[in-house]
């Protein structure tokens, strides 16, 4: 997917997001654990195929002491790599 | 030493399968197992798995659509512990009515293999007429839209095919293909000299992979799964033994890994006498390899003796005939000139053994 600003972000089938009892993010993939930094796992929880990078940027910017185009470069940067990794859906079937 | 946290567990429901591929990693006596755990024993498994801290469970066997109402159940089982499910199928069984029962459980992932891109060749590796019919099931389950990966076991007789492997996985519109290299344990390591690659077709493969991960970049992933006999360092295998993963089989016996019980003298314990958490955390078996403390040289003082964990301890053991040495496939290996013969031409052999219930041995 193109990570712009205005169309909602979904993560692909087959991709889940999960919170673990000791606080660290991970995503669930076809096969296997990806351990999420921090604020990667900031960015994936808020992905849930209603906001938009521009939404979720603005959501973190409650949490997070950052300026608002420093958090929405990170989004976007975030966004592009998880896309690159086929972790998002880009509206293509399967 | 304390046991690392598991992530994964692969529950072999069933080894009983219609086809009779000759690369099955399963072991030769699969009589031994006939005895399948009931599905209210693998419910307790799941839930034992979730409580440890594993994050997937991986429905595979022989073929676990044998046993779809279970294999349902145990989907449900898992995901109300919030566990990843992926189904590894040979897809024969996969019907409409079955793929929309796995989705409304809550399937996550679905694994279907190929033996080859066109019916002569696949079905003569499968042992029997289903190319067409897996063929169907693939456009299905991608259409349905559950996540799906395409697998292709990757051979003599059909490693020159990988073009058309990752054409069939573009046209079912397909994001995932795995193209594994033939590992060689259990009906695979039998069958070896008809199955050993040669070094150009690993290449060939290599490169063609190479090609169609640039043209095919966000769309599709490929993972290649590398021929362990040509590479220089061997596979970590299972990441280290005890320590991400195990495998129950389906009498109930526990695996650090689903190859371990070609390791003759040790013993595996079943999850009908110990709990999951006993046998992960304190059996001999899990704890016979697990970390670095078991290496002898060259892994003992090598810096890569946390990244391929020696490699892998069935391997070792199959081909040196100790579990505890350096795998052979690592160029360090003092044996690893039982690998560099396997490869030779002289070791080709035409024909194979089909993967049998039954079998002559």
């Amino acid at each position: 997917m193109s990570a712009g600003p205005a169309g909602p972000v979904r993560l692909a089938r087959g991709v889940r997001f999960r919170r673990l009892p000791d606080g660290a993010g991970v995503l669930l993939v076809p096969e296997g654990v990806v351990n999420l930094s921090q604020s990667a796992a900031a960015i994936a929880e808020l992905i849930d195929g209603e906001r938009s990078s521009s939404d979720i940027a603005a959501a973190l910017t409650q949490t997070f002491d950052a300026p608002r185009a420093t958090i929405e470069a990170d989004v976007d940067e975030m966004l592009a790599r998880f896309a690159g990794n086929t972790w998002l859906d880009d509206g293509v079937r399967n | 030493m304390d046991a690392p946290k598991p992530l994964s567990i692969l529950a072999e429901l069933t080894y009983r399968c219609n086809l009779q591929c000759p690369y099955c990693y399963n072991p030769l006596d699969l009589q031994a197992y006939r005895t399948e755990l009931p599905v209210d024993v693998w419910t307790r498994v799941i839930d034992e798995a979730a409580g440890l801290g594993v994050l997937q469970a991986h429905f595979s066997g022989g073929e676990p659509t044998l046993r779809a109402d279970d294999l349902i159940a145990l989907v449900k089982a898992a995901r109300t512990r919030d566990l990843y499910t992926n189904l590894i199928t040979q897809g024969t069984f996969l019907s409409d009515d079955l793929i929309a029962r796995l989705e409304e459980a809550g399937l996550d992932h679905v694994q279907l293999s190929l033996q080859a891109s066109h019916a002569d060749l696949a079905d003569s590796i499968a042992g029997a007429t289903v190319h067409e019919k897996k063929m169907d099931a693939l456009r299905r389950v991608a259409k349905s839209g559950m996540a799906v990966t395409l697998n292709c076991v990757l051979h003599r007789a059909n490693i020159d095919d990988v073009d058309s492997i990752i054409a069939i996985a573009e046209a079912a519109g397909v994001r995932r293909v795995e193209l594994a290299n033939v590992q060689f344990y259990g009906w695979a390591l039998l069958n070896r000299g008809a199955l050993m690659p040669t070094r150009e077709q690993v290449e060939r493969a290599g490169a063609a992979v190479a090609v169609a991960r640039r043209r095919l970049a966000g769309k599709v992933e490929i993972d290649h799964v590398l021929a362990d006999y040509y590479e220089r360092f061997p596979k970590p295998c299972m990441d280290g033994w005890g320590r991400k993963f195990m495998t129950v089989a389906p009498d109930g016996r526990v695996f650090p890994c689903p190859a371990a019980p070609a390791v003759k003298g040790m013993r595996f314990e079943s999850v009908l006498e110990r709990s999951l958490a006993d046998i992960w955390g304190f059996s001999e078996s899990f704890n016979a390899y697990r970390g670095t403390g078991w290496m002898p040289e060259p892994c003992k003082s090598c810096d890569r003796r946390e990244v391929d964990w020696g490699g892998c301890r069935c391997q070792a053991f199959l081909l040196a005939g100790d579990a505890a040495l350096t795998d052979p496939a690592c160029s360090l290996s003092p044996h690893h000139r039982l690998v560099e013969t396997a490869v030779a031409a002289d070791e080709r052999t035409p024909g194979w053994t089909p993967r049998r219930m039954k079998s002559a041995l």
